[in-house]
């Protein structure tokens, strides 16, 4: 317990100490809880839960490969995590995600398909480009409205989410569909090469180690630059300060002079920039055609994702990374033991949800015991004076 | 001039909207509580698979009731998280959702031997015709032939659902934590309880409804044969201003537009209307509702907010 004789510095950074231990703490109870519920239902399949949680390590890491494909899993889920974080910053909740990378496929591949006459290094900017706006003026509807209605992001971004999966299903059977023979999968024509995302082994000459099979391009490397400057944008630059001020107290935010409508419009859009990018490395990455069973749930694993790293720009591609080992490990599972793979889809809810309550709980021990330090302090403070 | 295609949309709207109400309807006691549902789509994945199991193993009857079972406890992950853990409402919907896709594909294989669906032609109810109404002419009466017993049975349900929330010690009490749990805690209303039967009628009814897709509609468990029918269900919830009547006109309206693309794609007009874009009309209409543009919706006070308890 403190005494009124500390000093207040030695006091902040014994505050910040707790703080992290704290988090600290959270994280590896969390773990420990969601091991433990893995481990009954994997005995309940008389299987060793230590062997399977191995199996799974190993198929993530033993290898070059195996790490690549995790990065490849990872790398849509860094951008999907950061774009709920940064909304989340301000204290916006975009559930549309989903619906905004959605779109963005739908517009990435329309500026693939027609904007083919341009060379390589202007055509897969052009895509990324168009990617990210067809996804902004996704995510600018609920941000308009908010700010001038007052209509909840949140119920407003679910709906957006329905219409978008119509709009790329009618966009997909109409304007972009296929030119040639008709396929049973419905799809636009292939992109032309051009227009595809260059892989990281290639670029880096690793042929070798990643085979083609594994789909790690430069989306990547270009995900972690994102996190840069995302953190960047967030504690470094003006909007990102008023974006935090107006997440923590809009009503002090508004009483410093910032227009807590511009700054949630601004972030917003920031946000539907890159729910843009969530679904380009399965589009350009991998597929080189956008079909009728395109990738969906991306947008709402990046809420995951976004709660597990604690919508730090540092602790998302950690997240990320972390569901990308699940699901690569989903093959080891498959192949050396007797278990249904959707274990770990479990698991991982069971994760993130204990994360969230490990925080909440952690945070209420904190601040209540700061609490009662301000009260101690108050009361003998008089006292010693 | 036979009516026989609008007869047969209106059937099939029928059931879209028992599947939407009944939803809705759970959705509106949670929300009412206090307690943002938005795994309502979770709930009711986790209704179709132990739905279908239950009539495979025991029949249509108990397959539905254990469908609501499986919804009430599964939707109980919710309310531990939200109201003794205070999680944000949100995050813990979504959570929900994203485990009841992996929960059902597990308990398929467990089932089925398969993940992604069960066998077809699974038992169900059977059909009544609604007597008077089927005889209605010009091919209308096709609506109220052949329909399943839970159809009228959402629609009488509405009653009780009001008398419980209007006239009801019990519904007055949720109703009040709704809105102000702490003037209602002052009062000696106990907030927790209170929100965890909310939360519960929510997962019993979304459970219910899934089995009812199940058993009633596909007459298998298919993965994604919900289609997002929670989220209208919200939508038509948020339309309806959480009111029970108001949520049983949008279900209807919402019920049919599903119907529609499927039944009247050749009616004139509709067949120069792309599907997609009827698809839509419940989402845009929800926008257009909640962004006050065509009347004012207004949710519970305290919906979404963390109740503290007294001690703070």
């Amino acid at each position: 317990m403190a005494t009124a004789a500390e000093p207040p510095a030695r006091r902040t950074s014994r505050i910040r100490y707790d703080f992290l231990a704290g988090q600290l703490l959270a994280l590896g109870g969390a773990f420990a809880f969601a091991a433990a519920i893995g481990s009954v239902i994997i005995i309940a399949y008389n299987e060793n839960p230590l062997f399977v949680y191995a199996t799974v390590l190993n198929y993530s890491t033993a290898r070059v490969q195996d790490i690549a494909q995790v990065l490849e899993y990872a790398t849509p889920l860094i951008f999907s995590g950061l774009a709920v974080a940064v909304a989340f910053k301000a204290g916006l909740f975009n559930i549309g995600v989903e619906g905004q990378y959605i779109v963005g496929l739908m517009t990435a591949s329309a500026a693939a398909l027609y904007l083919d006459f341009l060379p390589a290094f202007l055509l897969v900017p052009a895509v990324l480009i168009a990617a990210m706006a067809g996804a902004m003026v996704w995510a600018s509807v609920p941000a308009v409205l908010k700010v001038r209605t007052g209509a909840h992001e949140v119920v407003t971004t679910i709906m957006m989410n329905g219409i978008a999966i119509s709009l790329v299903a009618w966009a997909i059977l109409n304007p972009l569909k296929s030119t040639g023979e008709q396929l049973v999968d419905l799809r636009t024509n292939l992109f032309p090469e051009e227009a595809l995302m260059p892989s990281f082994a290639g670029t880096f000459g690793l042929e070798s180690v990643i085979p083609i099979s594994v789909h790690l391009t430069l989306l990547f490397p270009l995900a972690l630059i994102a996190c840069a400057l995302v953190w960047f944008f967030l504690f470094r630059m003006r909007l990102g300060y008023e974006v935090r001020a107006v997440g923590s107290s809009s009503g002090s935010a508004e009483a410093g002079g910032i227009s807590i409508g511009a700054a949630q419009v601004k972030v917003f859009l920031i946000s539907g920039a890159l729910a843009g990018l969530v679904g380009l490395n399965h589009l350009i990455g991998d597929k080189g055609y956008l079909g009728s069973n395109y990738e969906t749930g991306l947008g709402f694993a990046g809420i995951a994702v976004a709660f597990l790293g604690r919508n730090h720009p540092g602790g998302i591609p950690l997240a990320a990374v972390l569901i990308g080992i699940l699901l690569r490990g989903q093959d080891g599972i498959a192949i050396s033991t007797e278990l249904p793979t959707e274990i770990l889809i479990i698991l991982q809810g069971v994760l993130i949800l204990s994360v969230v309550i490990a925080y909440e709980l952690v945070q209420r021990v904190l601040r209540r015991r700061m609490q009662q330090e301000v009260a101690v302090t108050e009361t003998t403070a008089p006292a010693e004076a | 001039m036979p009516l026989v295609d609008l007869g047969a949309a209106i059937a099939l709207g029928l059931r879209y909207f028992t599947i939407i109400y009944l939803t809705g309807l759970g959705g509106l006691f949670s929300e009412r509580s206090g307690i943002v549902n938005i795994g309502l789509e979770g709930i009711m994945i986790v209704g179709t698979i132990m739905g279908a199991w239950g009539t495979v193993e025991y029949g249509p009857v108990p397959g539905l009731l254990i469908g609501a079972g499986a919804g009430l406890l599964f939707s109980l992950v919710h309310a531990i998280a939200t109201v003794t853990f205070r999680v944000d409402h949100i995050v813990s919907g979504v959570v929900l959702n994203l485990v009841a896709i992996g929960l059902a594909r597990f308990l398929s294989q467990l089932f089925f031997g398969q993940a992604t669906q069960s066998d077809p032609g699974i038992p169900d109810l059977g059909t009544i015709s609604i007597p008077g109404l089927d005889l209605l002419p010009l091919g209308l009466g096709t609506a109220f032939e052949g329909m399943s017993p839970i159809v009228p049975v959402a629609f009488l349900l509405t009653i009780p659902a009001i008398y419980v929330l209007n006239r009801t010690r019990f519904g007055l009490r949720l109703r009040s934590v709704g809105e102000n749990p702490e003037a209602a805690q002052t009062l000696g209303v106990r907030v927790a309880p209170l929100r965890y039967a909310g939360v519960a009628i929510s997962g019993a009814l979304g459970g219910f409804a899934g089995a009812f897709l199940a058993i009633e509609i596909n007459g298998l468990f298919r993965e994604g044969q919900t289609q997002g029918l929670g989220f209208i269900a919200l939508a038509a919830l948020i339309l309806g201003n959480w009111s029970p009547i108001r949520l049983l006109i949008g279900s209807l309206l919402f019920g049919i537009a599903q119907a529609v693309p499927l039944r009247l794609s050749d009616a004139p007009v509709i067949s120069l209307l792309p599907e997609e874009f009827i698809r839509m009309i419940p989402y845009v209409v929800t926008i257009i509702a909640i962004a006050g543009f065509v009347g004012r919706v207004q949710p519970p006070a305290a919906a979404g907010r963390a109740y503290e308890g007294a001690a703070t």
